[in-house]
């Protein structure tokens, strides 16, 4: 077998993608319960591209072909689609997934600093799910009648239009900082403990 | 050669219906998709996955989800218009219930009732490609995993005293994720070995010794399946 130089991706590599990309799913989901409590809602932009930066770090340091973030990327976006998010999610994931895949390409699959900003555009999904109550309020509430009008009121007075754009960036400074957290502790634990 | 062994399926329904059921069930009872007009379907689509449980001779959960199905419709029908904060408050995890539910248990007997290598005979048979139907089997047989391995970390934590309070959250967190992704990197490694000596790679065609094969009830929950698509997209005209 020459799967050494092969640039497709073999089994190995798949079971990668897919066990990293349940550690995420299960840390997202945990965390996105929290959006439950309307202030909180808001807090989905920090916390959970805070805590998926070191499953994410570690992931990249397994990656040395083309199409891994980008696969992680689409199932990350799958998976929330079927979780009840929506589809906006799915298709920007895997726009972004794209983007940093070439980024991290262009450090030839080494550079930390890279890394740390692929991380960084690839969470970016987190803020697609926003989407519905920006551009498609209406709708979206009314999949969501029975959490009450208070609920709605809140959600609404904090999250306006403007606040879009705030968002997208306050997800991305996090997504670098969740990186660099996430490289730290790489440092700290396992590359001590030889599993990089 | 060609093997004619009758072999018994793996359970009830195939694969691919079960994941034709959990797609249905995120789109339209966790999704809400189509709203009004689909109440039927979705109390249809709610009721499935209990069925499903019964066919397993799950007997407990069975009672128990057909209970909290049913107080939670009247409390649905009673907390309406105008709450009260402790009633928006009760409303609100009702309706979270019934919503998340059908889900959870659909899923959990996908991933009870499914063998990893029916799955990917499945998977095969829909002419998948390998990059998508590697990942999403890891991802089926890991979910379980994780939470073993959780638990029994929180249980080590618990021990040594990091737990919730005194204002460690940060060590609260790395304490138990440095240890689990850890854990998992490891499972993953022993996994990967494991399906290469099964001989996932070799490129040729793989058999499977369970029979996966479409049978009537398939045909009939596809069907309905369809049928509640086609009635979201047009049956608006109809009411």
């Amino acid at each position: 077998m020459n799967e050494t130089n092969s640039n497709k991706l073999n089994a190995h590599d798949l079971i990668n993608v897919g066990i990293y990309t349940a550690i995420m799913a299960v840390l997202l989901c945990v965390f996105a319960c929290l959006g439950i409590i309307p202030v909180m809602m808001l807090s989905l932009v920090v916390i959970p591209p805070l805590v998926a930066g070191i499953p994410y770090m570690l992931f990249l340091t397994k990656v040395k072909k083309f199409g891994m973030i980008l696969l992680m990327n689409i199932l990350m976006g799958l998976m929330l689609w079927v979780t009840g998010m929506s589809y906006y999610a799915t298709i920007v994931g895997t726009i972004t997934g794209l983007i940093a895949e070439w980024i991290y390409r262009k450090g030839e699959y080494k550079s930390k600093k890279l890394g740390i900003l692929a991380y960084a555009v690839s969470i970016l999904y987190i803020w697609a799910n926003y989407f519905g109550i920006f551009y498609n309020a209406e709708q979206y509430f009314s999949t969501r009648q029975n959490y009450g009008q208070e609920y709605i009121d809140s959600v609404t007075a904090l999250l306006p239009p403007w606040m879009s754009p705030v968002l997208l960036i306050a997800n991305f400074l996090f997504g670098l900082l969740g990186g660099y957290i996430g490289t730290k502790v790489l440092k700290k634990h396992f590359e001590k403990a030889g599993i990089v | 050669m060609d093997y004619k062994v009758d072999l018994k399926p793996a359970s009830l329904i195939d694969p691919r219906t079960k994941l034709l059921l959990l797609f249905m069930i995120s789109v339209f009872v966790l999704g809400g998709a189509g709203g009004e007009k689909m109440t039927v379907f979705y109390w249809i689509l709610v009721f499935v996955p209990v069925l499903l449980l019964l066919s397993e001779r799950k007997w407990k959960l069975f009672f128990i989800s057909v209970l909290v199905y049913g107080c939670s419709y009247g409390a649905q029908m009673f907390l309406k218009g105008d709450l009260r904060p402790w009633e928006s408050v009760l409303a609100l995890s009702v309706y979270v219930i019934v919503k998340f539910l059908p889900a959870v248990f659909m899923a959990r007997y996908t991933m009870a009732t499914t063998k990893v290598s029916e799955f990917i005979a499945a998977g095969k048979k829909m002419h998948l490609p390998d990059t998508l139907l590697i990942p999403v089997s890891v991802i089926f047989r890991y979910f379980p995993t994780i939470g073993e391995e959780y638990s029994c970390i929180r249980d080590a934590m618990k021990m040594r005293g990091i737990c919730l309070g005194g204002g460690k959250a940060s060590q609260m967190v790395e304490y138990r994720m440095v240890p689990l992704i850890a854990d998992c990197t490891v499972i993953g490694e022993e996994l990967s070995a494991a399906a290469l000596t099964r001989g996932l790679e070799v490129g040729i065609q793989r058999t499977c010794i369970w029979n996966v094969k479409l049978r009537f009830l398939d045909y009939l929950i596809m069907g309905f399946c369809i049928f509640t698509v086609v009635w979201c997209m047009i049956g608006g005209f109809f009411l």
